[in-house]
């Protein structure tokens, strides 16, 4: 589903984010991504995204290789993967509900079924009843499981989520941790990123750790 | 079909959307098109109403010939027969002196006044009709005329017309410059309003983006915001123009009545008005284009 040939990162500037990575990812796996910040967890989910390209080596994501991409198509793969980012980029300018609205809105999906699923992505994150409010009157967890109802309402196959609990207390994070389990169990690939271990360390899978652009064991 | 319209759909409701969340700024906006509309075509409504007043005055051109005092008949004769051979001459019609006085009487209303003059102090003259021809052609038939003998002064009575022809031609410059920069001025303007809308929503073009939106995606509610307002604006500027027309009529009526013309400024046609709109919309949504291409290039690195 995922997979990396060699692929290095060097930014303008000359600081080399990611050092001649090369894994694979399955279809259906559940991956974490461990290492500290600035290790270059980021830049590989961006990677994977086409939010950036790699300086060398190849990204093929569902079969396609981003660094090859023309720019027109880079849209089209990101509709496959859903995003979840550490500080949300939650809109404060609309409701709860038409912030997961929108990637059914970009698509261009039926009014009526794109609510339908809406609603079903809030209801799995456990936010059915605020669909009118405004999220800015959200807690910090809550803003974060709207983050994860956006990102899934479109029912990618990939889904990148870049420090999802890094704001949140434990109690917090295991229930988004219990969220992400059951998107696996129903067969999304999942790569997580965290500089915690200790909560991927319950979970038995397998663990990308990085440090310095390169991996370690 | 159905998918593509949804899209369309979507980006008018998020349009309308705009106008209607800031309805000052908006206002603003329309006025600032508007006046720009205004300005070129004002100026263009008053060159055509003053082009369609001199293409009543000059229907056919005319010359009077004035002869010396004095003139004997026989000289009045060969300089009649003269006339008659120029080829720029249609007819030629003699106006005697006693007939001069005779109608000055009549329509001055100065009788009297004339009759205590004792001899009568008018020349003999020739009112000519002129065939169509070149301003250069009159002028040299002028001249030529002028360089005989018995004749005291050769008068064009399309000078004057020829001199509003000309204003009119220096109006329609003037109108062709001043719309070119206010065109110009709309595409800027309009690129840069459209940058500041840009500015305040780029979380959502953002964001958007990484949700898998494409260019066109988010190019499309700028556009339609570029052309409704382009749509909006050029309507103001027309009720503006025809606003001042209105203030206009009395004063010009009052100054066509001393010249003794029925004269109102009209508004352009439909199809100059149509036309205004469209060129008004298409630098509207020009400026929009620019705008976000630079920006969505921008936003990429």
């Amino acid at each position: 589903m995922i997979q990396f040939n060699q692929v290095s990162k060097r930014y303008p500037g000359g600081f080399e984010a990611l050092k001649n990575l090369s894994f694979q990812i399955e279809t259906g796996e559940l991956v974490f991504l461990a290492g500290h910040s600035g290790a270059g967890k980021s830049t590989l989910l961006k990677l994977i995204a086409g939010i950036d390209k790699p300086t060398s080596g190849s990204v093929v994501v569902n079969g396609q290789n981003l660094a090859a991409i023309r720019r027109g198509a880079i849209p089209f793969v990101r509709r496959h993967i859903g995003l979840i980012f550490q500080d949300h980029k939650i809109l404060f300018d609309r409701t709860v509900f038409d912030n997961v609205m929108l990637p059914l809105d970009i698509v261009g999906y039926d009014r009526r079924e794109a609510a339908r699923r809406a609603r079903a992505a809030l209801d799995k994150v456990g936010l059915l009843g605020r669909e009118k409010m405004n999220p800015i009157s959200l807690s910090g967890g809550e803003q974060q499981r709207l983050c994860i109802a956006r990102a899934v309402v479109h029912r990618p196959s990939i889904l990148l989520a870049d420090e999802p609990t890094g704001n949140l207390d434990r109690a917090y994070a295991l229930d988004i941790m219990e969220l992400f389990k059951s998107f696996h169990q129903v067969g999304v690939t999942i790569l997580i990123s965290a500089h915690d271990e200790t909560l991927m360390a319950d979970y038995g899978r397998r663990i990308l750790r990085l440090s310095k652009g390169q991996f370690t064991q | 079909m159905k998918h593509w319209l949804r899209l369309h759909r979507l980006a008018l409701g998020s349009t309308l959307k705009l106008f209607a969340a800031n309805p000052l700024a908006s206002g603003l906006n329309l006025l600032v098109v508007g006046i720009a509309v205004a300005l070129p075509l004002g100026l263009y409504t008053l060159v055509s109403n003053l082009n369609d007043l001199s293409g009543r005055l000059h229907t056919e051109p005319e010359a009077s010939l004035f002869l010396r005092l004095n003139t004997n008949p026989i000289e009045i004769d060969r300089v009649q027969t003269m006339l008659e051979k120029q080829p720029e001459v249609a007819a030629v019609k003699l106006i005697s002196k006693q007939q001069a006085l005779h109608d000055l009487e009549q329509s001055s209303g100065m009788s009297e006044l004339l009759a205590g003059l004792g001899s009568n102090p008018l020349p003999d003259a020739f009112s000519l009709t002129l065939k169509q021809s070149s301003p250069e052609q009159l002028d040299a038939l002028a001249k030529r005329l002028q360089a005989d003998p018995a004749i005291e002064f050769v008068q064009l009575d399309s000078a004057w017309a020829r001199r509003l022809a000309s204003i009119v031609e220096l109006g329609r410059q003037t109108t062709l410059t001043v719309a070119a920069l206010f065109g110009a001025g709309l595409l800027l303007v309009t690129a840069n309003l459209i940058r500041m809308q840009i500015l305040t929503r780029r979380e959502e073009i953002e964001v958007s983006k990484l949700m898998g939106a494409t260019d066109s995606f988010i190019r499309r509610p700028f556009l339609y915001f570029a052309g409704l307002q382009g749509l909006l604006g050029s309507v103001v500027g027309v009720v503006l123009v025809g606003l001042c027309l209105q203030r206009l009529t009395r004063p010009v009526d009052e100054l066509a009545t001393l010249y003794g013309e029925r004269f109102a400024l009209t508004l352009p046609g439909p199809d100059i008005l149509l036309l205004t709109l469209a060129v008004v919309i298409a630098l509207s949504f020009f400026g929009a284009l620019l705008s976000v291409g630079r920006h969505l290039r921008a936003m990429d690195a």
